[in-house]
């Protein structure tokens, strides 16, 4: 075996050599030449051919790209998703990747796949899932553990780790390990607000923003009852929630001593009615019916919230909250769009090359020209027209605050729990510590 | 059951005799299948004998073999895969997958079965040649067998066809899915890169065992008795309620007739899913229906009644759990009639006139006539249906599902640790736990046990149903 890969190597060595010495010659006479110098070198390997071919070998070893290219004889077949509304800007950036390599056949399938629910559809089958596919940072745990996802070890066209935000790089990786390449950074939640009802000095702290649009006669938003948004009240007011290294139960101290200050903090703030727990599609309605002047979502609104507020349209960090008289900032949950490679993939190298290609800096400035999406790439992040971007400004400040999304599947259900009761005013009346016992008991329950 | 097991004792007895007084021929055949046919000159018959037991040994040494090693286990060799960054190739080992030795042991496990079957069988045909040829009687040739297959055996080659089509798309299925009940198939051991194996009747026992942590004991009774109390509603009001429309829409006074049958079956041309989708944002909190109930008072009335707690400005039709029983119940009705109207219409128009007639002539009035005559005739005619739509009713996804996600959020904790909701149906569940939890095994387990309640649903009820001949009492 050992013995078949070094002459495999030697050869596409041997070949690369060839292209370099010959210039002009053409790779299909390369490629044709490739079994011939197999053959040659698993038979006997004669001392004066290997040492003929030392030179230009140790040139050829260090370009992988240069040796898969040579070794692709066939036609690559790969498949794509990417999301519906990612499709034409795939497809033309797939024309370029097809351009870059104008020696290798190409045929490559496109289909449609939200980043959000990739991982349903992969993990039905993986074998049987695309090659190459875009998805949402919170899936990778379980993609990775899946074995959904090709490791990223080392990088050809740009280097992936150094060239996109840390937190980028941190979300795309699992245990220290990068797993996937990041695509865009705006996948994270902040706040919206109508800048005529709000001043700057305003969105600094919530209990203030309440107290303002009380007297506006309008209300505020946000998704209590989810588990993904309740999270920024506990993390910012330093309570725990982790992953543990089996990768699928949770670490919650949601119900350490102090912890019932802050269930009773979501309770005062959401008693006024002012600030209103509400899902994303209500939200987007009654933006634009004027009954909502502030919320707490994605960059998938700024559209909605811009046309609703025209020039006062603002957004802006989270803001703090009061937990026992004490302000504290609301964290929140880093989002990232990543793509990743399938290692049941046939053609693991091509498909690492194309996922570099479809997040290198020019494809996530594309990106963000076609569809407004907040480049990862820090070159790309930093032009002018990205920078004066309201929501992907306001995200970059919030992104000091904020943590990539590590937790197991059994948070969301409990948390969504906790969120409605507390949204409702607890009313029951269940004893605040009881509530969180039960729901920390829900998070950390052991995964059967 | 006296019979079936008398037929199982005459079946085994009949290979008994046929080895006790078969002759070295119809012994030979244990063995050498068609040795038997070669004696009686049945050279093709035997020739195909020979070839299915060639075929059955291949498949054993080849496929059942290497699978049914690693039943016990269900594999032992993780997935590794080793990418090597020079040359861009990945290799990757020879591993085992669990799901496929599963599947593929099931299937070995049914081909052998059907062989044994078909190895009885060929002893006892051989036996009744040897019998034949004893007797002096006519034996077939092969053409003559041929041609019998299209005469008086040609039920068989007409089910040949539907019966491959049951085992493959039921009953191996089904196997599976029993087989999954057994073992730790979930998102920790998902194939291909991880194992899964045996763990016997342990699930079963989570199911009914309500600890702190892991309470699907208890959500498992809430949601079957939600899933219970929502299919006799759902059948009988979309029933009566069918009926009664149809009575309306059959009336002699009723004007255009035509025209409101036409308009309850668009409803039904109109796919449910957008149907139930609309419905759901109509009656959303902040939906128009909430808009209209607030505007005209309603929503001050029922919180001065106590229906809707005070600290809402709405009302919480599909996010309180009574007021999404209700709403999902009385959606059920909207969306359901129109199909039981069709049904009864039909019914309605074959009820004897003459009985009517003279129900009417002794005096009896339209509402005796409906619960004397009317009533028990269509409960009659549609009892197996009714039926039918209970199970369909335990199963029913659409209505739940479409109505509540996204916007039902529980707020029994209890209920949230086992990732259920007060409105779930056992389907509903078992979709949210496969779909969303990857938790295939309790999924199999559930599915294994609506089956069982469907099944002795469906048993009880039709045999109480057909059972004697009720066409006289109703008359």
């Amino acid at each position: 075996m050992k013995k078949k890969v070094l002459a495999t190597l030697l050869a596409t060595a041997m070949v690369a050599g060839c292209l370099a010495g010959c210039g002009g010659s053409n790779d299909t006479a390369a490629t044709e030449e490739a079994p011939a110098a197999d053959a040659a070198t698993e038979e006997a390997a004669p001392a004066e051919d290997a040492a003929e071919e030392t030179a230009p070998a140790a040139d050829a070893a260090a370009d992988p790209v240069a040796n898969l290219i040579a070794a692709t004889t066939d036609t690559v077949t790969l498949t794509v998703w990417a999301s519906e509304e990612d499709q034409d800007l795939t497809t033309q950036l797939l024309d370029e990747f097809k351009a870059a390599y104008p020696d290798v056949t190409f045929d490559i399938t496109l289909g449609a796949e939200s980043e959000s629910t990739a991982k349903d559809t992969i993990l039905t089958d993986v074998e049987a899932a695309a090659d190459v596919y875009a998805f949402a940072d919170d899936q990778i745990n379980e993609l990775v553990q899946a074995g959904a996802l090709q490791e990223v070890v080392t990088s050809y066209t740009y280097d992936v780790a150094t060239e996109n935000a840390a937190g980028a790089v941190e979300a795309a990786s699992v245990d220290g390990k990068l797993y996937a390449y990041p695509m865009t950074a705006d996948n994270g939640y902040f706040m919206f607000y109508d800048s005529s009802v709000f001043t700057e000095d305003d969105v600094q702290s919530l209990e203030k923003m309440i107290e303002v649009a009380e007297a506006a006669g309008k209300k505020i938003a946000m998704d209590i009852s989810n588990g993904w948004y309740i999270y920024s009240f506990f993390q910012g007011a330093g309570y725990e929630l982790s992953l543990n290294d089996d990768g699928v139960t949770n670490t919650c101290t949601w119900n350490a001593a102090g912890a019932t200050d802050v269930a009773q903090a979501i309770m005062d703030l959401t008693a006024s009615g002012v600030l209103v727990d509400m899902g994303d599609e209500d939200m987007a309605t009654q933006i634009a019916e004027g009954t909502i002047v502030a919320c707490v979502n994605g960059t998938w609104r700024a559209e909605t919230a811009a046309e609703a507020w025209g020039d006062n349209y603002a957004a802006t960090k989270l803001p703090t909250f009061q937990v026992a008289g004490k302000d504290c900032q609301m964290s929140s949950y880093s989002g990232y769009k990543l793509v990743g490679v399938n290692p049941h993939s046939a053609n693991v190298g091509w498909s690492m090359l194309l996922a570099e290609y479809l997040t290198n800096e020019a494809s996530q400035t594309a990106r963000f020209e076609a569809r407004g999406l907040g480049p990862a790439n820090l070159a790309a992040a930093s032009s002018d027209a990205v920078q004066a971007n309201p929501a992907i400004s306001a995200l970059a400040a919030q992104a000091a605050y904020a943590t990539p999304q590590r937790v197991g599947g059994n948070f969301w259900s409990p948390a969504e729990t906790l969120g409605q009761i507390l949204a409702s005013g607890n009313p029951d009346g269940t004893d605040l510590q009881t509530l969180l016992d039960t729901t920390v008991e829900g998070i950390t329950a052991p995964v059967e | 059951m006296k019979k079936a097991l008398n037929a199982i004792g005459n079946y085994f007895k009949n290979i008994g005799i046929a080895f006790a007084k078969g002759d070295i021929w119809v012994k030979l055949s244990a063995i050498v299948m068609g040795a038997g046919y070669f004696a009686r000159k049945q050279i093709i018959n035997g020739i195909i004998m020979l070839l299915v037991e060639v075929l059955f040994v291949v498949m054993c040494i080849g496929y059942a073999a290497p699978n049914l090693a690693k039943f016990g286990t269900l594999g032992t060799v993780q997935f590794e895969q080793v990418f090597d960054p020079l040359t861009m190739t990945s290799t990757v080992n020879d591993y085992d997958n669990s799901f496929l030795i599963l599947l593929n042991s099931i299937i070995s496990l049914f081909l052998i079965l059907v062989f044994i079957l078909f190895w009885i069988a060929n002893m006892k045909a051989v036996y009744r040649l040897q019998q034949k040829k004893e007797n002096g009687e006519h034996i077939n040739n092969f053409r003559e067998d041929v041609r019998s297959m299209f005469n008086e055996k040609f039920h068989i080659t007409l089910l040949t066809l539907p019966a491959i089509g049951v085992i493959l798309m039921n009953i191996l299925p089904i196997l599976v899915l029993v087989a999954v009940a057994f073992t730790n198939y979930d998102q920790q051991h998902m194939p291909p890169n991880a194992l899964f194996t045996w763990v016997g009747w342990n699930n079963f026992k989570n199911l009914f065992t309500n600890s702190v942590t892991v309470t699907f004991g208890y959500s498992f009774k809430k949601v079957l008795v939600w899933t219970l109390e929502w299919a006799v509603l759902a059948t009988f009001t979309t029933y009566i309620g069918g009926i009664l429309l149809a009575k309306f829409i059959n009336d002699k006074k009723t004007k255009l007739p035509k025209m409101w049958r036409t308009l309850f079956i668009v409803a039904i041309a109109v796919p449910q899913f957008v149907t139930l989708l609309l419905v759901r944002n109509f009656f959303a909190d902040n939906g128009i229906v909430n808009t209209f109930c607030s505007s005209i008072g309603l929503t001050d009335f029922l919180k001065s009644v106590g229906l809707v707690s005070s600290n809402l400005t709405y009302i919480p039709f599909l996010t309180n759990p009574g007021w999404a029983k209700v709403m999902i119940v009385l959606i059920n009705i909207w969306v359901g009639v129109p199909y039981q109207m069709l049904v009864a219409t039909g019914v309605l128009m074959n009820i004897p006139e003459d009985q009517i007639e003279s129900a009417r002539i002794d005096g009896a009035n339209p509402f005796q006539i409906f619960v004397k005559i009317t009533m028990p005739y269509m409960l009659f005619v549609t009892g197996p249906s009714l039926i039918t739509d209970f199970v369909k009713n335990i199963n029913n996804f659409n209505v739940i599902y479409l109505l509540t996600q996204d916007v039902y959020v529980t707020s029994d904790q209890l209920l949230a640790n086992s990732n259920a909701k007060e409105i779930d149906l056992l389907v509903t569940w078992l979709f949210r736990l496969t779909n969303e939890y990857y938790n295939y095994k309790m999924a199999s387990v559930i599915g294994i046990i609506v089956f069982i309640i469907c099944a002795a649903f469906t048993l009880i009820t039709f045999t109480r149903t057909i059972k004697g001949d009720k066409e006289e009492e109703f008359q």
